[in-house]
């Protein structure tokens, strides 16, 4: 019954080329596989690579204007770092704590007290008050400014990093939250108000609850492949090609000042909008410039929320698709009874 | 109050299988899995690939309804093969590109690290 293991292959050998690779944002080539592997690849990076965040609160004292669960949904909504979570155990399917999601494999915890004392500014509560019991769980501004503190540099961004030294006080605004310590905004406190809470962060994914995504965005496009008819291009005026340069909405085109031809000047600011073609069309030359997706071809870009850095964002969904083709194959008792099922209603 | 649990979207119900087979009661060599809990992201990868199989005469696949959590996989292949080979071939040859996407990332990044910094 083992015929399915002899039969040929039909693999294909996807090639990569990254092209910007930082903590939370990627952009990358993806060749010679095809757009139903692109988007599977989209779609579980978004909805399916798993992170930690806050899904259980428990208020002691809440005297803020905010209600407890506006405040609960707010700390869901923190993204965590997340290096650990395709390593721990989703609470619905952990042993070790008989389904009460509570345990060191499926949860961490965290406290938050805060109480504006006699001062006379309102008390801001943000991320940087939350205190997690496992230091490798805490909110992702926290992680930043730890790592800044020690002087740390982030993992890929060598060309930033080697930036940070030459300008002490960069101003992206991740780093203004470090300088600042601002960290995420929670609730802001009047004098007497308080805000005492426990909440328990669990495993999940984007497909249970946004909160769980990993991904800010992540889009693909096809690569163009723009080709220009040089021949019919030289029976242009000047003045004609200036136009059919403008046409374009996005910078696709422009003109060379030395030999005043027409050439591409990026192909991927390309938006598939037929602008030009409708204009080449309208001056009465079709075909003067013919645009082609390539079918095979794809430009990425990925952003994280910070929970998981762009490089493990990519390598989990596709350990995380791995996982879900080897749940789809067929059990050896199905193969079976198919074979089965051949012989009773053959026979 | 009575909104159905959001897990049951990912979660197979005790008792239900994963993936069933059914032969087609009127054609050979044709029949439709039943994938529980599966969605395009799945569905898609496995008809494309089912596509590449010069012996798979029809691959399709269709999530019945946005509140049904399956999709339904229909494959009709030549004599010298079946659906269930058809499909467990599909699902093997897809592995083995993503692990072999997996290690192209691995190395891709190794050289982009090593890629002299131009500057900009």
């Amino acid at each position: 019954m083992e015929r399915a293991a002899g039969g040929v292959s039909y693999q294909r050998f996807p090639r990569v080329r990254i092209r910007e690779l930082k903590d939370d944002y990627a952009k990358f080539e993806l060749r010679d596989t095809d757009a139903s592997m692109a988007n599977a690849l989209r779609r579980v990076m978004i909805a399916e690579v798993p992170t930690v965040a806050i899904d259980l609160v428990e208020i002691e004292v809440n005297s803020s204007v905010l209600n407890d669960e506006f405040i609960a949904h707010r700390l869901g909504l923190i993204p965590l770092t997340s290096a650990a979570a395709m390593a721990m155990r989703f609470s619905r399917d952990c042993d070790a704590c008989d389904g009460d999601g509570s345990c060191e494999y499926c949860s961490v915890e965290f406290h938050l007290a805060a109480r504006a004392t006699d001062s006379d500014q309102t008390l801001e509560v943000t991320s940087n008050d939350l205190r997690s019991t496992d230091p490798k769980v805490c909110p992702v501004d926290q992680a930043r400014a730890y790592q800044h503190a020690l002087g740390g540099t982030e993992p890929f961004d060598t060309a930033a990093a080697a930036d940070q030294r030459q300008h002490p006080l960069p101003c992206c605004p991740i780093m203004d939250i470090i300088a600042k310590k601002l960290g995420i905004l929670i609730v802001k406190l009047r004098r007497g108000q308080e805000l005492r809470l426990r909440a328990i962060a669990r495993k999940g994914i984007g497909k249970d609850h946004a909160k769980w995504s990993p991904a800010a965005t992540v889009t693909f496009m096809y690569e163009p492949e723009i080709r220009i008819n040089e021949e019919l291009m030289e029976t242009l005026t000047l003045e004609e090609k200036r136009n059919l340069v403008e046409s374009s909405p996005t910078k696709v085109f422009n003109i060379d000042p030395n030999t005043q031809q027409v050439v591409v000047e990026d192909a991927e600011a390309y938006t598939y909008d037929d602008e030009v073609i409708k204009k080449a069309d309208a001056m009465g030359k079709p075909g003067l410039i013919e645009i082609n997706a390539k079918e095979d071809s794809f430009i990425f870009t990925v952003e994280t929320t910070g929970a998981i850095t762009a490089y493990e964002l990519i390598m989990n969904a596709i350990t995380v698709l791995r996982q879900k083709l080897d749940a789809v194959r067929l059990q050896d008792d199905d193969a079976d009874l198919g074979e089965l099922g051949a012989h009773l209603v053959g026979g | 109050m009575n909104a159905p649990d959001r897990y049951e979207r990912f979660v197979v119900p005790e008792g239900t299988k994963k993936v069933s087979y059914e032969r087609d009661t009127k054609i050979v060599n044709a029949g439709s899995f039943t994938i529980e809990r599966e969605d395009h992201t799945i569905g898609n990868i496995l008809r494309m690939q089912l596509h590449r199989d010069p012996n798979v005469l029809f691959a399709g696949y269709k999530l019945p309804h946005p509140l049904q959590y399956k999709i339904l996989v229909r494959v009709h292949t030549a004599n010298q093969s079946t659906p269930t080979q058809a499909y467990t071939q599909a699902i093997n040859d897809l592995d083995k590109e993503l692990e072999n996407l997996k290690q192209a990332f691995e190395d891709e990044k190794i050289r982009y690290e090593e890629r002299p910094k131009q500057g900009y």
